[in-house]
């Protein structure tokens, strides 16, 4: 069969932009990346076959300026385009001026994008094809009626604005005497945040975990599921820790959450790969909403299943059929991914910067790394501040636990302060090793992020760098006892 | 407890610490008078603070004290200008970092004595945004 393509323009970054070139190349395609200035250099850019340069405003500008970009891959003579995770990624419009530039888009049709992409949309869509979402009242349907159907819905609710995102402008209310008010805080909020003051009310799952189902469909309408993640280990709605199977589900319910996740894919004529998220508590699941694009999280369902998501949809984009039908696709062990952020967890999530003076991953059995940095590189606030993920596979959950924790622990990473020890903490913590998790079990553990200070530990480094940097210290101060030198060390 | 404490160097960048009977292999990276190691799973970065210029500091500092950056970030708005005078915990700056709007506070009661940083301006952590004096000028 004759290839429509050899050549793909990769719009985005990073890490991401790095797994897909690896991709590209195993499947010997050529691969053109984009990138602004500031990521010159970058592993991306030196790994593509073309590198593009691009400008903007800001960096981030850059990469969301859709005719640029189409641009650069007509220079690219590429035949096809990956828009990664973020950025332009679930633009409709730009799927729309990709296709018309005579570019195949790798990802689902503008329709799915459009159609999941506004979240009552893709929620009243779900519910006509009989599928479970939250009981709620939407303010739209009838302004005059929404406070006395949200009544009805009973407490706890969850007050969101319609345009919403990141969990920007959302309430909780637990006492239905507080509910105008949460109602005039919202709005106020979505007004601010999105320029758009609709909202609605559903209710609210206590403990909620946070469960997504990776789904792939073909223009033939075959669709699988690649089973669930788990992404509950959450910090102002950020993603942090991932692992799939999900140590909250039995078989039975597994199962039926992966067949909803397909059965919905399916009545939106899904094609490519994509996500349907799950609020799970109390046995129940209901919808949340589908990312229809390549997550973040992806790589643990690569590791339990043995698929190469991208390689699919790239496949799927250039018309193919999939080479599985569900009975094919088995999980094998256990998958766990933390992500390394430039940020402070110990300082309220601030974010880190630096230059990157030491570099070296963790490597052996069942350690993968998709990274997007490398020595020499500045870590700036330009972009979100992941540098990389860490992810492993196991036999057993409880190995795959320890294999994280030892590979977090080996990654050396020199000039920019990161979330390393917070992500060891969390997979030493009891609470997550018994995989009693929640998307506010770090809210409800501060100490986690706080780090308290271990004496022993601190000692190792104060004397460590008195010791190496003697011969300095003592051509500028003659202080001779031990505890004076110690003195005057900060960290 | 009096511990003999010896740092060999095998390598760059490489070396072994004993410390109380533990013998722990050390990567570290200098830079300036700052220090990055890597010990027993853990990194973490010391500065060494020359106490000459700590003391000359502390003394200049006397009776100016600067609002410094939490973290690093953009200048979105100058609330204050040189010679206004503020209460402990009046704005004095808003600044972004990361789509987080942080307001950055008064440390005490006294004269907006210098803004070091122009709205768009970015800045490092720790930079001096606004110095405060005790008395006007």
């Amino acid at each position: 069969m004759k290839k429509p393509f050899d050549t793909v323009l990769v719009a985005n970054r990073g890490e991401i932009a790095v797994r897909i070139i690896k991709t590209l190349r195993k499947k010997g395609l050529r691969s053109a990346v984009v990138y602004h200035e500031v990521d010159a250099g970058t592993p991306a850019v030196a790994m593509a076959d073309t590198a593009i340069r691009i400008e903007g405003r800001t960096p981030i500008a850059a990469y969301l300026d859709a005719p640029q970009i189409i641009a650069a891959a007509r220079e690219a003579k590429a035949g096809a385009l990956h828009p990664g995770y973020g950025f332009l990624s679930e633009n409709a419009e730009f799927a729309r001026s990709v296709a018309a530039a005579g570019i195949i888009f790798i990802g689902p049709s503008h329709e799915s994008i459009e159609l999941m992409g506004d979240k009552i949309r893709a929620r009243n869509f779900v519910q006509r094809h009989g599928f479970p979402v939250a009981p709620s009242a939407i303010e739209e349907d009838d302004p005059q009626t929404f406070i006395s159907r949200a009544r009805r819905i009973g407490a706890p609710l969850l007050v969101k604005p319609s345009a919403g995102g990141g969990g920007k402008g959302m309430r909780v209310v637990r006492d239905l005497d507080t509910l105008e008010e949460a109602i005039a805080q919202a709005r106020s909020e979505g007004l601010r945040y999105f320029g758009d003051g609709r909202l609605y009310v559903e209710r609210y799952v206590e403990q909620p975990r946070h469960i997504e189902v990776q789904v792939l469909g073909d223009c033939f309408g075959n669709v699988v599921h690649l089973f669930e993640r788990e992404c509950s280990v959450q910090r102002r709605f950020q993603k942090i820790i991932e692992e799939t199977p999900s140590p909250a589900l039995t078989s039975e319910l597994r199962q039926r959450v992966c067949e909803t996740a397909a059965g919905i894919a399916r009545a939106a004529r899904y094609s490519n790969a994509g996500t349907v998220e799950f609020i799970f508590g109390q046995g129940e699941f209901y919808f949340l909403e589908m990312n229809t694009r390549l997550q973040v999280e992806h790589p643990v369902t690569e590791m339990i299943t043995g698929i190469d998501l991208v390689a699919e949809q790239i496949d799927v984009a250039a018309g193919r059929e999939l080479p599985f039908v569900q009975s094919d696709i088995v999980v094998r062990g256990h998958a766990i991914e933390a992500r390394l952020y430039a940020e402070a967890p110990e300082r309220g999530y601030a974010p880190t910067t630096g230059t990157i003076l030491e570099l070296e991953y963790p490597d052996g059995e069942g350690v993968r790394i998709d990274g997007g940095i490398q020595q020499g590189q500045s870590i700036t606030t330009a972009f979100d501040p992941m540098l990389a993920k860490v992810i492993v596979h196991a036999s057993t959950r409880d190995d795959a636990v320890l294999r994280a924790k030892a590979a977090i622990q080996d990654l050396l990473l020199f000039g920019c302060e990161t979330n390393a020890a917070f992500l060891a903490r969390i997979l030493g913590d009891e609470g997550f090793r018994s995989g009693k998790v929640h998307t506010g079990y770090l809210d409800e553990n501060p100490r986690l992020a706080r780090g308290d200070e271990d004496p022993a530990a601190l000692r190792r480094f104060l004397a460590a760098a008195a010791l190496l940097t003697r011969p300095i210290r003592e051509a500028a101060d003659a202080i001779p006892e031990l505890h004076a030198e110690l003195g005057g060390w900060r960290n | 407890m009096i511990a003999p404490v010896i740092f060999s160097k095998h390598g760059v960048g490489r070396g072994i610490l004993n410390l109380a009977g533990e013998a722990l292999p050390v990567r570290f990276a200098i830079d300036g008078d700052t220090v990055h190691l890597h010990i027993a799973g853990q990194t973490r970065t010391v500065r060494y603070l020359d106490p000459l210029s700590t003391l000359a500091a502390a003394n200049k500092e006397g009776d100016h004290l600067a609002a410094r950056a939490p973290m690093p970030g953009v200048v979105v708005a100058t609330r204050v200008s040189p010679g206004e005078q503020v209460a402990a915990g009046a704005p004095l700056m808003v600044i972004e970092s990361m789509k987080l709007e942080t307001v950055i506070r008064a440390p005490r009661d006294g004269f907006v004595d210098q803004v070091h940083v122009k709205d768009g301006d970015s800045f490092d952590r720790d930079a001096v945004l606004v110095t405060l004096s005790q008395e006007g000028r």
